[in-house]
């Protein structure tokens, strides 16, 4: 990154603790709307289209969408937008096939988590299905919410001036404090509101910047021609590649989209939406939302591949402009954005079973339980990790 | 004089072609199903 002076990162972190006291505001908010289990695990069944939507896909789209799809474009120029078809594909099934049906069938249930959904389907008189889909989705969700622990530790501690390995572990503990608070206190729909000011957070920051970095260099032209210079390879949608390395590198791009109809976290959303209206309303949403997120990340890529080719690491081109072209206040509420991606997904709402508890007061004890240790379990093992 | 560098035609269907046909996909479908499945009030 370039070289930034410390007036300029106080007050990015200054902005940056703000933020997160906003996110803190908007769980407490969000507690004093819950008050029962159903209420605390699908904010009973009440979001409208833009909180359903917004929240399924910001959630789903982690630290990778304004890190690594950024750097994807950085590194490779326009054919590392492949994986923009292949998530916006996995959008498609998720909000027109899977959405109505989860929605439909988890509400005449009277399911509130996924393992509830499965086992009411086909039945599940031994527990068997119950206590292997929990298992799968526990282990793989550590492991995630993990990885999430270990951006927020970076993020928290590049962005407040933090340090070495100390600093690390710093960030990684304000990063868990803040999402264990957040999940924990307001439950589900601190999760979906804080998700969906962050997913719109990250949506003006993915459209904004790229579009005016491309009108201080003179347009998409210019854009195009300084690609060019660097290497026409930037400007195919093939890049260097060819034959079965070509082939190999789109599918696999492509094959990005088929883990999202088996992401817990994203599809709970579509079983708290209001009613069949609002999930045809979050189908538009979601495309929308989908197509400028993903294309603005690109746009970043292969703007900051021109503006700053030596830069070291393409991820990190989004701050590096933000850095470069915007006021300290602006660059620190995209640094939010950035940090937005990393969302609180340790909410047990995918995977907690509701059966044996038969008071909501229990059910909400439980639940707020199970997010604590979770959270923590995750953030104890990447705080062993190196830096 | 120097060179001109252009989008190759699977540059420009990656890049504006996909998005495109997909918004307008999803605005057709939308409209479909307010306007022409669901009766008229």
């Amino acid at each position: 990154m370039t070289a930034v002076e410390g007036s300029t990162l106080t007050t990015v972190a200054v902005v940056m603790v703000a933020y997160l006291g906003v996110l803190i505001f908007i769980a407490w908010r969000a507690s004093r709307r819950t008050h029962g289990g159903e209420d605390f695990h699908l904010a009973g069944r009440s979001l409208g289209a833009w909180s359903a939507g917004i929240s399924s896909t910001a959630s789903s789209e982690s630290g990778w969408v304004t890190l690594g799809a950024v750097g994807m474009t950085f590194t490779h120029g326009i054919s590392g937008l492949w994986y923009a078809p292949g998530c916006l594909l996995g959008y498609l099934v998720n909000v027109y096939i899977v959405a109505p049906r989860l929605r439909a069938i988890s509400a005449t249930q009277g399911s509130v988590t996924l393992t509830d959904v499965i086992t009411r389907r086909w039945g599940d008189p031994r527990n068997v299905l119950r206590v292997t889909a929990t298992t799968i989705i526990l282990i793989c969700m550590m492991g995630y919410v993990a990885a999430q622990m270990t951006a927020a530790g970076k993020a928290f501690s590049s962005s407040l001036g933090f340090e070495g390995r100390s600093g690390y572990l710093l960030g990684v503990v304000i990063g868990a404090a803040v999402i264990i608070l957040v999940t924990s206190l307001g439950g589900f729909r601190a999760v979906a509101w804080t998700d969906l000011f962050q997913g719109l957070l990250v949506a003006a920051a993915l459209i904004a910047l790229p579009l005016y970095a491309v009108a201080r260099f003179g347009g998409f032209g210019a854009l195009i021609q300084g690609l060019g210079a660097i290497s026409p390879n930037l400007l195919t949608a093939g890049g260097d590649r060819i034959g079965p390395a070509l082939w190999g590198f789109v599918i696999g791009q492509l094959g990005i989209g088929l883990g999202y109809p088996g992401m817990p976290h994203v599809i709970t959303r579509y079983m708290a939406t209001r009613n069949d209206r609002e999930v045809q309303r979050l189908q538009m949403i979601v495309m929308f939302w989908g197509v400028a997120v993903f294309y603005g990340a690109g746009l970043v890529g292969l703007v900051g591949r021109v503006m700053m080719p030596d830069l070291a690491d393409g991820e990190q081109a989004l701050m590096a402009i933000a850095l470069e072209l915007v006021h300290p206040v602006l660059a620190g509420l995209l640094l939010a954005a950035v940090i937005s991606a990393i969302p609180p997904q340790s909410h047990p709402s995918s995977w907690w079973r509701h059966q044996p508890f038969h008071t909501t007061s229990s059910r909400k004890l439980w639940g707020r339980s199970a997010t604590i240790v979770a959270a923590w379990c995750s953030a104890a093992g990447r705080s062993r990790s190196s830096v | 004089m120097t060179d001109q560098y252009t989008l190759t035609l699977g540059a420009k269907l990656l890049l504006w072609g996909f998005p495109l046909a997909l918004v307008i996909l999803v605005v057709a479908e939308t409209l479909l199903d307010t306007w022409w499945r669901e009766p008229k009030q």
